[in-house]
């Protein structure tokens, strides 16, 4: 185990140093002598990455604002949603997913997974706010005004029904997600060859699937932590921009579209510094879990 | 090779994932007649305004209504339809070689070299790929969206190409082959040839669904299709300021969407469990 978490410990690590000499080589695109050519680029990026190191990120061109400063307003909400669509998706992937996840069931469900997997969230987003408007009669803020910044604690229940429709698109992609990290290892754990060792052994089907299968498929999601975690960002985004929640995610769309280099690198940086992590810690807590410990 | 491939037939008839498969190319097929004569079966050409009333409802008249400037929904959704296919196919093709050639060839090379460009594609990979296609559109333009969404879907079908390869090259007919002399570049060149007859199509539908997704979000957000060429994205997204009381402007677009995505995941044998 201790050999495992090392290995992967250096794993982490080297990817948050490429993260940080990526979100480098964009920071330095904001300087205004980068695009002179690749001397000069290569400058402005050792420029940049030791700013990096003292956590200086810059200032965004459009508001002058300190790029650190921007992403400590913007990132909690987007880190609250995210991590309030998290919830979603344990609350109804996790119960679905064991449930269609193995046995018969898994066969069945599966046309109707395939359709659910299809279906773009941003579509699944208009679709809930038709249903938020139409049906339940909430405030769905439409058109692409400017972001509304909702609250990250609601204070009434007029902002709970606001923030209840990003986090229920999220945590839709996110259950999506964790559906198909459930799916795939109960398909795995299907094709062992223990289950028939066990079933000679004479264990019912139940203790087979409650005591060896159970933690095995719980072991398949937490290995594709980092997977859920990219579904959620993705989605995060989208649900961003369709409610007018003034995130991270939505910071980082607009900030792309006006070439605020300075404001995209650190939240580029935070976003995949966050899902290496998770990862990192889903394939640690996966490990012990998973019977064999074999990789997937 | 997929999960599909390997157990497509049952002794007594095609498996459910076999149907499936099939049903996916044959939905895929009648996209791409529907893609290709968009222009006949379109009653009103793209774009053209004041065809009908302003947002009628679905009727006889116009069967999936119309929308704020009178266009003929059915006409436009099979416009954008057309316009999301054809930004799709140039993408579909940069993702498979970009992604799934360059992880296999990857990963023959020299091992430093090789876990050096896995390390750094896996930190692409780490990024949501949405996210990338929004980068390398604003370090470009607009019009190498298709390019930006192929480039995008690919590290993830780098790193799944370059890891089946690894495991390929760990058997037990690549450790005869190489005892028995053969370079390393002749069984390169058997492998690849295998693993493309056998997954090429599996492969570019599996790229194709990945893609569209990328596409019609990159387009939702405003970074895809420029107006007036509108495609499927472009259309969802110009239809959120009133598809509260007019929701065929969305619905029928979204369907269009779903549908093409949909029949590409079935096309390629996707597992339920298994990621475009």
């Amino acid at each position: 185990m201790l050999r495992f978490a090392m290995r992967e410990a250096g794993k982490l690590g080297l990817g948050l140093v490429g993260a940080v000499l990526l979100a480098a080589a964009i920071a330095a695109l904001a300087d205004r002598h980068a695009g002179d050519g690749a001397l000069p680029f290569l400058a402005a990026w050792g420029r940049a990455l030791t700013g990096f190191l003292h956590l200086d990120f810059g200032s965004g061109a459009m508001t002058g604002a300190d790029a650190l400063g921007e992403l400590g307003t913007h990132l909690p909400l987007t880190l609250g949603l995210v991590f309030e669509g998290l919830a979603v998706a344990l609350i109804v992937g996790v119960p679905v997913g064991v449930m269609f996840g193995s046995g018969p069931a898994r066969r069945a469900a599966a046309p109707l997974v395939q359709v659910v997997s299809a279906v773009p969230i941003f579509s699944a987003g208009l679709a809930l706010a038709y249903v938020a408007a139409t049906v339940l009669h909430w405030p769905v803020p439409r058109g692409t005004g400017v972001a509304t910044g909702l609250a990250l604690v609601p204070h009434s229940g007029r902002e709970v029904e606001a923030l209840l429709l990003p986090v229920l698109t999220v945590g839709l992609a996110g259950a999506a997600a964790a559906q198909l990290a459930l799916r795939r290892a109960g398909a795995e754990g299907a094709r062992q060859p223990w289950r028939m060792h066990l079933r000679r052994m004479g264990l019912t089907a139940f203790e087979i699937e409650t005591i060896y299968g159970v933690p095995q498929i719980m072991a398949g999601l937490l290995w594709s932590l980092g997977e859920v975690m990219l579904a959620l960002f993705s989605a995060a985004a989208v649900a961003e921009w369709v409610f007018n929640y003034a995130g991270a995610a939505d910071l980082f769309v607009k900030s792309v579209a006006l070439h605020d280099w300075a404001i995209v690198a650190p939240i580029l940086l935070s976003f995949a510094g966050l899902t290496m992590i998770a990862a990192f810690i889903g394939r640690c807590a996966a490990y012990p879990l998973a019977a064999t410990g074999t990789e997937r | 090779m997929t999960a599909a491939t390997a157990t497509p037939w049952r002794a007594n008839g095609p498996s459910l994932h076999a149907m499936l498969q099939i049903a996916g190319w044959v939905g895929l097929g009648l996209i791409a007649v529907a893609v290709s004569l968009s222009d006949f079966l379109a009653s009103a050409p793209a774009n053209a305004t004041a065809i009908g009333p302003l947002l009628a409802a679905p009727s006889a008249d116009f069967r999936f209504g119309t929308d704020v400037l009178g266009r003929d929904m059915l006409s436009e959704t099979l416009h954008g339809l057309s316009r999301t296919v054809r930004g799709a196919l140039p993408a579909t093709v940069v993702t498979l070689f970009a992604g799934a050639l360059f992880g296999f060839v990857a990963a023959r090379l020299p091992r430093g070299l090789a876990l050096g460009l896995r390390g750094l594609i896996g930190i692409a990979a780490s990024l949501p790929a949405l996210f990338l296609a929004l980068l390398a559109i604003g370090l470009t333009s607009r019009d190498w969206v298709s390019v930006a969404a192929g480039l995008s879907a690919a590290p993830f079908a780098f790193v799944r190409a370059f890891d089946r390869a690894r495991q390929q090259e760990r058997t037990t007919h690549s450790e005869y082959a190489r005892a028995t002399g053969i370079s390393g570049a002749t069984l390169m060149r058997r492998d690849l040839v295998y693993e493309f007859s056998d997954t090429l199509l599996s492969s570019a539908a599996r790229a194709l669904a990945a893609v569209t997704i990328i596409l019609s979000t990159l387009s939702f957000l405003g970074f895809g299709a420029v107006p007036p060429h509108r495609d499927l994205g472009l259309m969802i997204a110009a239809a959120k300021s009133y598809f509260l009381h007019a929701w065929w402007t969305a619905a029928f677009p979204a369907l269009a969407l779903t549908l093409l995505i949909l029949f590409a995941r079935l096309a390629a044998g996707l597992d339920e469990g298994e990621r475009a």
